[in-house]
This record gives C-alpha cells, sequence and structure tokens, in this order.
C-alpha cells in the first residue's frame, strides 16, 4: 500500500515536472544569432522617445551586395522569430536574404502606432512615422547595405502595429514597397485607417506594393474581421497593380495566430517580392 | 506522437488523482452518501475572458463503480455578448456548440464527490460581424468552424440527496499545448476556460 503511494507520488511529481517543463518552454523564443545582430540607440526628433534598434544580418552579409530590409514593429517581441525565419526561408527558396530591423518600444506603442488622438495614450503615429522616415531609414541605409529602393523595403505590425501599417500604406504609399499586416486594428477610431485609405486612393490606387494579411480565425471580439474584410475587398477591388494575399490561420485567436502569420507573410513576401 | 504524450499525461494525472482518493469509506447508508451511479447536471457559467461569453450547459456522468467515472458534456455557448455594437461593427451572431466525452476518477468526502476528468470532442464556432459605416460600403463577413476540443474537467457535487449543488471547471488543453506549447498560445487556451454552475438530479 505505501509502495503504491510512492510510486503514484514518484509519477504524480514526473508529470509535474513535465508540465513545468513545458511551459517554461513555451515562455521561451530561439534567439536570433547574437553574432550577425547589431544594436544601437536613436533618439527621435520628433517625439523625443529613445528607440532601441537591432538590426539581424544575413548569414552571408557582404557589404559588396545589396540586400532588402524589413522593418520589424513590436521589434522587441517579434525580432527573433523574424530574423530566423527570414534565414531559414531564404534558405529554403535559394535566395538572398534580407536585413532585419527591429524597432524597440520609445514610449507606449499605442501612442507610436495610432495615428489619431482619442485618449491620452493614443495619436502619435504620424511623429513615429516621421522618426521612421527621416531618421531610421537613413541610419539603416547610411550604415547597411541595403537597397535604397523603396520597393525592396517591407513593414510588418501586428494589432496596432498592423493598423500602423495601413495607415502607412495610406499616407506614405511608397515608402514602403511591401505590407505584411497582421490582424490589423483597424477597428481603431471609427475605421480611421479605411477613411485615409479613401482620402489617398487616388494617388495611390495604381502603386505595385504587395500587401499580405492575415488574422487568427477564433478572433470573434467583434471588432476584427468585418474591418479586415472591409479593408482586404477595398484593395482587392481599387489597386489594379497590388499584390495581395489573406490568410485566415485556423483556430487561433488574436495572439495566438500572430507566429503562423507571420511565417505564412514573410514566405508571401519571399516568393512574391 | 503528441496524441500518445497527451494521453499519457492524461492517464498520469487521473492515477495521481486516485492514488490520493481514499481506498475505502466506512459503511453509509447509501441514501446518505454523495456516491452516485448516473447523474445529469445542467448548468449555466461563463468563459474567463472577462466573462463575455455566457453558457449554457448539461453534464451527464455515468460511474459504473465508485471510482471510475464517463460523462458526456455539451453547451451552447453565446459569445460575446456584452460588445455586439462596436465603432460600426454589428455582431449579427456568435455562438458555438461544444460536445465532449470524458473518463475519469471520483473521490469523496462526506458530503462532496470530486471528480477528475480528461475531455476529448468537437467545439463549433459560428459568428457574422458587419460593417455599417455609412462612410464606407457595408462588409459582412461570416465564419463557421469546426475545432477539437481537448482538455481537463474538474466537477464538484455537494449534497448526497436527489438534488444537489454543482460546480465545473474546465481548462482546455488547446490551442496551447496541442496547438504548440508557444506562450502566444495560452491566450486562447485562458479565453475557453469555463467556470459553471448547476443544480444536479441523481438518476440512480
Amino acid at each position: 500500500m505505501k509502495n503504491q503511494k510512492n510510486i503514484i507520488l514518484y509519477l504524480g511529481v514526473l508529470v509535474s515536472a513535465i508540465l513545468l517543463t513545458l511551459l517554461l518552454g513555451s515562455c521561451t523564443e530561439e534567439e536570433f544569432n547574437p553574432g550577425l545582430t547589431k544594436e544601437f540607440t536613436i533618439q527621435s526628433i520628433s517625439n523625443g522617445a529613445n528607440y532601441n534598434i537591432k538590426v539581424g544580418l544575413p548569414g552571408n552579409y557582404n557589404a559588396a551586395e545589396k540586400y532588402g530590409s524589413i522593418y520589424v514593429l513590436d521589434g522587441e517581441e517579434n525580432f527573433d522569430l523574424v530574423a530566423n525565419s527570414c534565414e531559414q526561408i531564404a534558405k529554403n527558396n535559394a535566395t538572398q536574404n534580407v536585413l532585419v530591423i527591429s524597432i524597440g518600444y520609445g514610449q507606449d506603442r499605442s501612442i507610436d502606432y495610432t495615428p489619431t488622438k482619442v485618449s491620452a495614450i493614443t495619436g502619435g503615429g504620424a511623429e513615429f512615422l516621421n522618426f521612421i522616415e527621416t531618421q531610421l531609414i537613413p541610419r539603416i541605409e547610411q550604415d547597411f547595405s541595403v537597397d535604397t529602393n523603396p520597393a525592396s523595403r517591407v513593414i510588418l505590425g501586428h494589432s496596432y502595429g498592423g493598423l500602423f501599417g495601413a495607415c502607412v500604406f495610406a499616407v506614405n504609399n511608397k515608402l514602403f514597397g511591401n505590407y505584411i499586416l497582421l490582424s490589423p486594428s483597424i477597428w481603431f477610431d471609427n475605421e480611421v485607417a479605411l477613411q485615409l485609405e479613401l482620402d489617398n486612393r487616388a494617388v495611390n490606387k495604381n502603386s505595385a506594393q504587395l500587401v499580405f494579411m492575415g488574422i487568427g480565425e477564433a478572433e470573434n471580439s467583434g471588432r476584427m474581421q468585418a474591418p479586415f474584410e472591409a479593408l482586404y475587398e477595398t484593395l482587392r477591388d481599387n489597386y489594379t497593380q497590388i499584390k495581395l494575399s489573406t490568410n485566415r490561420e485556423k483556430g487561433l485567436d488574436h495572439v495566438g495566430s500572430k507566429n503562423p502569420n507571420i511565417i505564412k507573410g514573410l514566405n508571401y513576401y519571399f516568393q512574391n517580392r | 506522437m503528441k496524441l500518445k504524450i497527451y494521453l499519457s499525461l492524461a492517464i498520469f494525472i487521473c492515477a495521481y488523482a486516485h492514488g490520493y482518493s481514499q481506498n475505502g469509506l466506512a459503511p453509509r447508508d447509501p441514501e446518505n452518501s454523495p456516491a452516485r451511479k448516473l447523474t445529469i447536471e445542467p448548468g449555466v457559467g461563463i468563459h474567463t475572458n472577462f466573462g463575455t461569453d455566457f453558457l449554457i450547459s448539461n453534464m451527464v456522468q455515468w460511474n459504473p463503480n465508485k471510482r471510475l467515472g464517463f460523462a458526456s458534456y455539451s453547451s451552447f455557448n453565446l459569445n460575446n455578448v456584452t460588445q455586439r455594437d462596436f465603432n460600426h461593427i454589428k455582431t449579427d451572431y456568435n455562438y458555438s456548440l461544444n460536445q465532449k466525452f470524458g473518463a475519469g476518477t471520483t473521490v469523496y468526502s462526506k458530503k462532496y464527490s470530486h471528480t477528475f476528468f480528461a475531455m476529448v470532442g468537437i467545439k463549433y464556432t459560428a459568428f457574422q460581424e458587419t460593417l455599417e459605416n455609412p462612410n464606407f460600403n457595408k462588409v459582412s463577413t461570416s465564419i463557421s468552424a469546426f475545432s477539437p476540443d481537448y482538455g481537463m474537467m474538474y466537477s464538484l457535487k455537494r449534497g448526497w440527496k436527489k438534488y444537489f449543488f454543482t460546480a465545473r471547471f474546465y481548462l482546455p488543453l488547446s490551442p496551447w499545448l496541442t496547438k504548440g506549447a508557444h506562450i502566444e498560445n495560452i491566450q486562447g487556451t485562458l479565453r475557453d476556460t469555463a467556470l459553471e454552475f448547476g443544480m444536479g438530479i441523481k438518476i440512480k
């Protein structure tokens, strides 16, 4: 009887250890090769915030070549996955890799990534975009061997980051040639991103941008799916030159769908750039 | 391979709980014992996503013997009931249906019984949103999808009469673990975690 209880106790400890290992293991993201990562800080002239920038270089980085560049919003969360995925996808497709530029948080992301002020912590999108356009991109193109043609630039964002990407598409369409918009918060401020698109459509509609839009099929909070579809249909119906793809990640919600959609978006970019 | 690991884990957990159960109960008047063979337990509850989903559920539990229990669980969930019109986005409908089956073990105390189940089943979700902003074209999008539903359920029963109090707690193992052990899948798992209360009826 005592032996039986001991065995069961050991089994219990074993099960707990396995579950704990799985839980802890799930918290880690495989770090991108530190030897290929450059890091520096830039203070924004527009808003005064300090942005920590990481640049992930291709494994065989050669200063004599020109590389595409991917600017990653929420960089502190997404950089490792994006940089590792780019390396793998470029290898699988036997094509040139890109530089991955992680934009860290200089201030609250909801300030930087939203276009209009509806509360104390929104509405800094214009200043943040100005920082990217006038400070970050020039610095990257000066210090690294990247292709300066906007067609070789990508912006990748999720949620408010996807909203920011959609707004950049509308108001400064030529700054990036490629947009990976994941679960974009198009609902923000009565769908102001759709209004910005409409206001600038006449200027932008003949541009040949690549846009990948991803969302989670289980995002049923009553605000994500219809505006997502509205943006998708707007781009599909009004932008004749656009390369457009969409993906609904099965069974996953707003956060859970992010990583699978990042990988699908990067694959779409590498295969269609 | 994954399924084998999860099944093994479920069996270990059941064995673990079983190990701490009493081996025998003092002889009692069966009328005053929390042990039951067959029960029906309707209930209501919420998901733990800030209580925005409302659940109506029923569980039928059959204990062929004191320790071993089987269950059939069904629920109808009205999802996101508190926010159906937001920034010109209307939710036309949003519901899900669940059917799960489980096996587990029951332990008893004087007035309570506690059953731990490993559950396997299927979930059907359907919702439709419509953007009705007068500045843009009206756009509707609807989703209907089946998804697997695995998890662990704890069922508490209090009382020994024909009618008794029940509470259930369901922890899904999907998307976290079954879809992938990445931390970002935990939000989905927490969203579907359910807490329910109801009244049980002893059939046998």
